[in-house]
């Protein structure tokens, strides 16, 4: 059972990586291609609709995904883990609300605390790649750099995570992007 | 582009407008259909390869381990030493605890008895820093072969089912590790003996069998022979 909500939480940390790198790249060509911008604002309009409630799933996913490997799976959460859970948690309820009342605003909120975790997961990730980075020796008490799951050669959880994050943080932008157009219009 | 930005709380009216529009545009947009069905195929995905077997990036949980028992009673004799603290080693001149427990093939093997200088290396599996230790350690025993006049053992701790690289005992055979090893038991009860405080944690045992060293944290070759020296005083 955990191989396959690993795989899965995996396939759908690729999902959002491939996601954030499209945007980022849309976001950097429009400013120099008509064509990027006009894809742009076109994919932009058809997903500003869903933006709130699919940045809400994003995290409520990344949620149960952690839950998961806490309570079922036994993998015992570090202090970054606690420090990403602080971040991602508060943002299902808020994002749930946003959603519901279709408050764009909420992009105010929410991207803080998602750069926030995104950079505790930079770190995590750093961390797990070069242990060295905080000290020579593991704490008998659950370090920080110990890799419970590694997918595709490199999608362990910190990298589920930073990429949750990342994806939060793209949709309740286009969710703003297209409120802004609007006003500015 | 004629207007300025709203103001923010000023723009109600136009909010309910453009929500409204929105619900219009979602009835349209075929992008919910497509997210959802993404999921579906995806979830069909894990669960199939899964089943069958496919790549098991699953670094923890190794359940299909083989049936060596990788943790083991030990029994300690003596006074516990005071955990390390790098710096101010308290335990340095105390007599060291004896241990006495088992390899992870059964065979009795006894660790901090006097009459034999000793270096102890204490390992966790699922750590990286004794994950990166071990391979230096085996080699530099592969290229200089075991030092004279002195003992080298082994303690596999801190063992844990669910952590990554489980079962200890195949992960040192992985790495060819030629040093006899103790395996400690679920408790932990050998490295807290030795007051270990860090994996991998290290400790220089002299033929007197006091506690002439430790050390905790990655070591180069060159302070391993330092730790040998100091227990061949």
């Amino acid at each position: 059972m955990t191989d396959t909500v690993t795989l899965f939480l995996a396939l759908l940390a690729v999902v959002a990586q491939a996601t954030v790198a499209l945007a980022a790249i849309l976001a950097i060509a429009s400013r120099f291609s008509p064509a990027a911008r006009r894809t742009g604002r076109a994919l932009g309009e058809a997903i500003a609709p869903y933006a709130l409630f699919f940045a809400f799933c994003v995290a409520a996913i990344a949620m149960a995904g952690s839950l998961y490997f806490s309570e079922a799976a036994h993998f015992l959460p570090c202090k970054l883990c606690w420090y990403q859970r602080i971040a991602m948690y508060p943002l299902v309820p808020i994002l749930a609300i946003a959603a519901w009342r279709r408050d764009r605003d909420v992009s105010w909120y929410v991207v803080p605390v998602a750069l926030l975790g995104g950079a505790i997961s930079t770190y995590h990730v750093l961390l797990e790649r070069f242990p060295s980075l905080e000290t020579g020796a593991c704490d008998p008490n659950n370090p920080c750099s110990l890799i419970w799951v590694e997918r595709f050669g490199y999608q362990t959880i910190p990298v589920m995570a930073l990429s949750a994050f990342a994806l939060i943080v793209v949709l309740v932008l286009a969710a703003r992007a297209d409120h802004d157009e609007e006003e500015i219009d | 582009m004629s207007a300025t930005r709203t103001a923010p709380h000023k723009g109600k009216g136009r909010n309910k407008a453009s929500n409204a529009r929105d619900r219009k545009a979602a009835k349209r947009s075929p992008v919910l259909p497509i997210a959802l069905g993404l999921f579906v195929l995806l979830a069909i995905v894990a669960v199939v390869v899964s089943r069958g077997g496919g790549d098991d990036g699953s670094t923890a949980g190794d359940d299909g381990a083989s049936a060596i028992e990788q943790t083991r009673p030990v029994q300690v004799t003596g006074t516990s030493l005071a955990d390390f603290e790098a710096g101010n080693d308290t335990a340095v001149g105390t007599t060291a605890p004896v241990l006495q427990g088992q390899t992870f093939d059964g065979a009795s093997i006894t660790i901090g008895k006097a009459g034999d200088p000793q270096v102890v290396f204490f390992v966790a599996h699922w750590c990286p820093h004794c994950q990166k230790e071990v391979p230096v350690i085996s080699e530099w025993i592969a290229d200089k072969g075991i030092p004279q006049g002195v003992s080298l053992y082994g303690v596999s701790t801190g063992v844990n089912k669910s952590a990554p690289n489980y079962p200890p005992s195949r992960w040192l055979d992985r790495e060819d590790w030629p040093v006899r090893t103790l395996a400690d038991d679920e408790r932990g009860t050998a490295a807290k003996a030795y007051g270990l405080t860090g994996y991998p944690f290290f400790v220089a045992i002299d033929g007197d069998g006091e506690v002439v060293a430790r050390a905790s944290g990655e070591l180069s070759v060159e302070q391993i022979e330092a730790l040998v020296d100091a227990a061949r005083r």
